[in-house]
């Protein structure tokens, strides 16, 4: 919303050597965020009322004009203009060098500089309105024309804001900072607040006299829809534009000036925040009832079209049918006319969730229904009356008020609130004055009586429809006022009882960096919906979590898994990276029951998962890579051991290398390939990846470190490669149990296929480390050793030993 | 004899500081004290000598041996400081082999930076499920029920929440403040704990905005907590993130959740306070909102707000990650885009 500086000290008279900027951040900082000031005298800096003295032709262009302007200096100034309707004695907007305009209106602002056009000397430039911003408040009848300021009797030489009456700031508040504030959705209200910070008077609202005679008759058929409801019926009116401080004032604060009727309910509203409704009376028939819709009702627009209304919607009717929408728009025969002579004026309180449901339902968001919505008191009527009919007095001295009808079943009623002194005390962490706190609440409109430590509140009518309510409202009220700026840090007390000791939680991020920073993997963030086309990819083939409106049609799932994510992942990294890994660790959501906190809410069953992808080129080396972190992992992390299994082949994984990841006897994830068709589907080329994913809710957490120390050996450990050759289908499972309680340590080497291996058989080479307690061990014990393993894997696994046959 | 004696040191001495490396000091010792060096062939010579002479002449055959094998040591001692293990020349600004390294995404990188500060007062790290009610996520929370936010153009309803309400309908969690009404339900009062995590707003996206973000909330509930108090929460965050004592403001705010209700405002670190493009000319950025949790949200929680008072502040991490490294769009944290996260490690 925006706010006229000007406007606001009308009624509030402020402190001198106030500024604008203060003054903003003030508001700011006790009220509503001010977002930005606009100084309309800088946007008409070098802009001045110009006089024509003589118009004369250009020598070179037909289209030009050589215009000699009084500008307020000895002589008159040469300026070169296309404006089709300069004449002598006119009066115009002169742009002087220095001075921003926008060209014909468009783009951005350029600075005017004395120049020649077509060979003769310009001093300056004679403006359209669209160049300097003026087109709401002076519009342009037809293109070409300059503006032409004849109406005003300002002398040449008057800086342009004055004689506009634009030297005024603007405020631009941020709307979201008032929602729970109807009272300062006018000028009237945010004057209050500067009252209240400033200590000085708020003054009355004009008022002028009512008409004691009933005018229409108006039908309430809701109390609860409708608390109040006036009408006022004008007579002997004549529509037509509106003096040019009220353009001047509307046109600032972002309203486009119609006529006088128009314009004073516009005016009206800005200052009060109460909206007002005018009807040409000659199309209201017998009697105004304001009601819901009926089924199948319709209502017709000025354009044609009809809504269709129902019992949803609160109307404005009379006998003949539905005139409006109430509180949101009129209809087509609701309108004030140039040619109106007689209006009748609704002021009216709406109940806020109607107007709120109404005006969304058909995507009308007025000025009023914005309004309307944020709960307006019913009181607040009394001041647009009086106020309207202390501007027909002003500006329409032969309009009469014939008739006024006030309908009020409702009157808003002031909250009361008790609140005991040191509660204030204590929640603001240092002692207040009662006078402070009275001080703070008066000003704002508030009734305080403070009996036994106790105060009584009393809230004013225009902050008792919702917005304030307990003692808390209250303690925010005297808090604002006092300044937070001006509170203190007060340390607070705690009491410590133990040390905060969280194993998932531990665990969880021991995981992440075991991840980053010991397996070189990059987290990434994907989002909780996956694309259909990365679920069929994954293979993955089970029911998911929807979302009723997503991001996109195919993206209503919600993961069952993190492996779509990465794959999708992989397919955007593999364009510029050669190898790479990643990991992600977050929720995954699948059908069934879970109730965290009350048996009543019943959610989805969430687990959290890890699931990483290691990318290059050699599918095995990161296969025995994934297989080696993940069999690292339980020591790192603390959690209890994992094991490896084939169970259940996961839908994204190769034919052949692929494994389950088992805690105990429970499968808990898995590690793979991904899969020839999965990659293809994925549109991933060229580079081989192998994913892994492991559900966290299943790992147990170790309470401490459960591993223990192991002495030093006191002799050297021999070393000694043995190479096998076995079938095929004996594994190196099979051959470290064998081997592995014979020897101090074993691991694995390599394995070997092709010549001199014969077909279907296989070199195994693993690495073996003998002790012994008794001293260095001699060749002959070591050689005997070897003999006893060799001897037990022939036995058990029809192996034979390369060079030892 | 003497005058030979002489001569070998001289020669000895000579050669021994012309070697340039060890080899060549080894050629010399050899040379001189080897079984064929002069050295050794003077002091064989030793026995032929007069008996008088041979008393005098063999001191000095002793001393000059001492000395040179003094002088040997010394040199070898000089040749081994300035000997190098490489015989190329080297490149000395040849870049070095980088390491494999991976990392945290940025924002997971803020958020365990802030943990440790959190958990360093002491407060617990709560995690609440990323599917939630509308009576966690908004009946709880003092959300009036025509609140816009409760609408799906704002939130993520589920498939087959419609016509549902409270506890039946359900979402993806709008904001973290659920959390605080779930903890307190289980752990009750006095409590510190903070609840990071992401949160999703049916929202057009762009640069600025996103429908899956990172927050960080903390709340402190305690006897009669004044929120005077609750700065510490503010500056706890602001100066890890920033390393610095940060200028903020506390101006009045509106949130259905708490009462009084805060905006806590950041001078622009980027114009230092004076207006700049980032800031909006306003000098101040807008931070995170705070306050006291509102009566009915303690209620809720099964507190007695007369008895339990607090404060909550709710940072958004991207925006934070996002002033702390200049990045322009917020959609490149989702993005999974390597390019980007591996800036960051």
């Amino acid at each position: 919303m925006k706010l006229s500086l000007n406007w606001l000290k009308e009624y509030v008279d402020l402190p001198d050597g106030l500024t604008p900027e203060k003054i903003a951040h003030d508001l700011t900082m006790k009220t509503v965020e001010v977002e930005g000031i606009e100084s309309l005298s800088d946007k008409f800096d070098q802009m001045v009322v110009g006089l024509i003295r003589e118009v004369l032709d250009h020598p070179q262009a037909d289209k030009l004009k050589i215009v000699m302007t009084d500008i307020g200096q000895s002589d008159p100034v040469q300026i070169v203009c296309g404006g089709t309707n300069l004449a002598p004695g006119q009066r115009v907007a002169v742009s002087l060098p220095g001075s921003m305009v926008r060209w014909h209106g468009e783009g951005e602002p350029v600075r005017i500089k004395a120049t020649k056009l077509r060979g003769v000397e310009s001093f300056g430039m004679i403006c359209a309105s669209a160049e300097i911003g003026l087109e709401d408040l002076l519009p342009e009848e037809q293109p070409n024309l300059i503006v032409d300021l004849s109406f005003l009797d300002h002398a040449p030489g008057t800086p342009l804001a004055d004689a506009l009456e634009l030297n005024d700031h603007i405020f631009e508040v941020d709307n979201k900072s008032m929602t729970n504030r109807p009272d300062l959705w006018g000028h009237y209200g945010v004057a209050r607040e500067l009252a209240a910070i400033y200590d000085v008077e708020l003054k009355p609202l004009p008022q002028a006299d009512l008409p004691s005679e009933d005018g229409i008759e108006v039908r309430i058929e809701d109390q609860e829809d409708c608390r109040r409801y006036t009408a006022l019926t004008i007579t002997g009116l004549e529509n037509g534009p509106s003096p040019f401080w009220l353009k001047s004032r509307l046109a600032k604060v972002g309203q486009r000036p119609i006529d006088v009727l128009v314009d004073i309910t516009n005016y009206v509203m800005m200052a009060t925040g109460q909206p007002t409704h005018g009807f040409d009376k000659d199309h209201v028939k017998e009697y105004i009832e304001i009601r819901r819709g009926r089924p199948g009702e319709q209502l017709e627009l000025l354009n044609k079209e009809t809504l269709d209304v129902g019992p949803d919607n609160l109307l404005i009717c009379d006998a003949k049918g539905v005139l409006g929408l109430a509180g949101v728009m009129g209809g087509k025969l609701d309108s004030i006319y140039p040619t109106t002579r007689e209006l009748i004026l609704e002021i009216a309180n709406f109940h806020p969730r109607l107007i709120r449901y109404t005006s969304q339902k058909f995507n009308q968001r007025t000025e009023a229904s914005t309004r309307f919505e944020k709960s307006i008191d019913s009181q607040r009527i009394d001041q647009a009356l009086g106020y309207t009919a202390h501007l027909l007095q002003q500006l329409q001295p032969r309009a009469r008020l014939v008739g006024l009808t006030d309908n009020y079943p409702v009157k808003t009623t002031p909250t009361v609130v008790v609140v005991e002194k040191d509660f204030f005390d204590t929640r603001l962490g240092r002692t207040v004055s009662t006078q402070d706190i009275e001080q703070a609440l008066v000003k704002l409109g508030f009734e305080v009586s403070l009996k036994d430590d106790r105060f009584e509140v009393t809230a004013p009518s225009w902050r008792s429809t919702g917005d304030v309510t307990i003692k808390y409202d209250i303690l925010e009220e005297v808090a604002r006022m006092l300044g937070y700026e001006a509170m203190s840090f007060v340390p607070p007390v705690i009491e410590l009882r133990k040390a905060v000791r969280q194993l998932e939680h531990d665990v969880e991020r021991r995981l992440r960096e075991y991840m980053a920073h010991n397996q070189s993997a990059q987290e990434i963030f994907t989002y909780p919906w996956v694309k259909d086309e990365l679920i069929e990819a994954a293979g993955i083939d089970q029911p998911a979590i929807e979302l009723e409106a997503p991001p996109a049609p195919d993206m209503k799932r919600l993961r069952t898994s993190l492996i779509p994510g990465l794959i999708g992942a992989i397919g955007l990294n593999h364009h510029y990276l050669p190898e790479f890994r990643m990991f992600e660790l977050t929720q995954v959501f699948l059908p069934g029951a879970h109730s965290p906190s009350t048996p009543e809410e019943v959610l989805p069953v969430m687990e959290r998962h890890l699931a990483g992808a290691f990318v290059a080129s050699q599918p095995i080396e990161l296969f025995r890579q994934v297989k080696g972190l993940l069999e690292d992992m339980p020591r790192a992390v603390g959690i209890e051991g994992l094991s490896f299994a084939q169970v259940e082949q996961p839908g994204w994984a190769d034919a052949k290398l692929w494994l389950n990841i088992l805690a105990g006897e429970t499968v808990v994830g898995a590690l793979g390939l991904l899969s020839l068709s999965s990659a293809k589907s994925a549109g991933i080329k060229r580079v081989q990846s192998v994913l892994f994913e492991l559900n966290l809710e299943q790992l147990k957490a170790l309470p401490s470190r459960e591993n223990t120390y192991q002495a030093l050996p006191e002799f050297p450990l021999v070393e000694y490669d043995i190479s096998l050759i076995l079938e095929e289908d004996k594994s190196w499972q099979q051959v470290e149990q064998i081997v592995g309680p014979m020897v101090q340590r074993i691991e694995f080497i390599d394995v070997f296929r092709g010549e001199p291996i014969p077909e279907g058989k296989k070199s195994l080479t693993l690495r073996v480390w003998f002790q012994s307690k008794d001293g260095t061990m001699t060749m002959e014990q070591v050689d005997k050793r070897v003999h006893a393993i060799v001897g037990q894997l022939k036995k058990r696994l029809g192996a034979s030993v390369r060079g030892m046959e | 004899m003497i005058e030979q004696l002489n001569q070998l040191r001289e020669r000895a001495l000579d050669r021994i500081t012309q070697t340039a490396s060890l080899d060549e000091l080894e050629t010399v010792r050899t040379g001189m004290m080897g079984r064929k060096g002069e050295l050794t062939a003077l002091l064989k010579g030793l026995g032929q000598l007069e008996p008088d002479m041979r008393r005098e002449v063999g001191q000095l055959a002793n001393r000059l041996k001492d000395e040179i094998s003094r002088r040997l040591e010394e040199r070898s001692q000089q040749l081994l400081a300035q000997a190098s293990v490489i015989n190329e020349p080297y490149d000395l600004t040849l870049p070095g082999i980088k390491p494999s390294v991976g990392g945290l995404h940025p924002i997971q990188q803020m958020r365990y930076d802030l943990d440790d500060a959190f958990l360093s007062l002491g407060f617990e790290v709560f995690q609440e499920d990323e599917i939630t009610s509308e009576l966690y996520g908004f009946d709880h929370l003092n959300f009036p029920p025509d609140h816009p936010a409760r609408e799906s153009m704002d939130t993520y309803w589920l498939k087959d929440s419609n016509g549902k309400s409270g506890a039946d309908r359900l979402c993806l969690r709008p904001h973290l403040t659920g959390a605080s009404v779930r903890y307190l339900q289980q752990h009750g009062a006095p409590a510190r704990f903070v609840y990071p995590g992401r949160v999703y707003r049916n929202e057009q996206t762009d640069a600025r905005h996103e429908r899956a973000f990172f927050q960080y909330e903390a709340l402190i509930v305690d006897n009669d907590f004044s929120f005077a108090s609750g700065k510490l929460l503010v500056e706890t965050i602001l100066e890890k993130v920033f390393g610095k004592p940060v200028e903020v403001r506390m101006r009045v705010g509106f949130f259905p959740f708490v009462e009084p209700g805060f905006e806590i405002d950041m001078q622009c670190q980027i114009c230092g306070g004076v207006g700049c493009r980032l800031c909006q000319h306003i000098g101040w950025i807008e931070l995170m909102p705070g306050g006291s949790p509102h009566p009915n949200v303690l209620q809720a929680a099964g507190l007695d707000p007369d008895v339990w008072s607090g404060f909550y502040v709710n940072i958004g991490l991207d925006r934070l990650v996002m002033m702390r490294y200049g990045v322009d769009d917020v959609r490149l944290f989702h993005s999974a885009d390597l390019r980007f996260l591996r800036q960051f490690r």
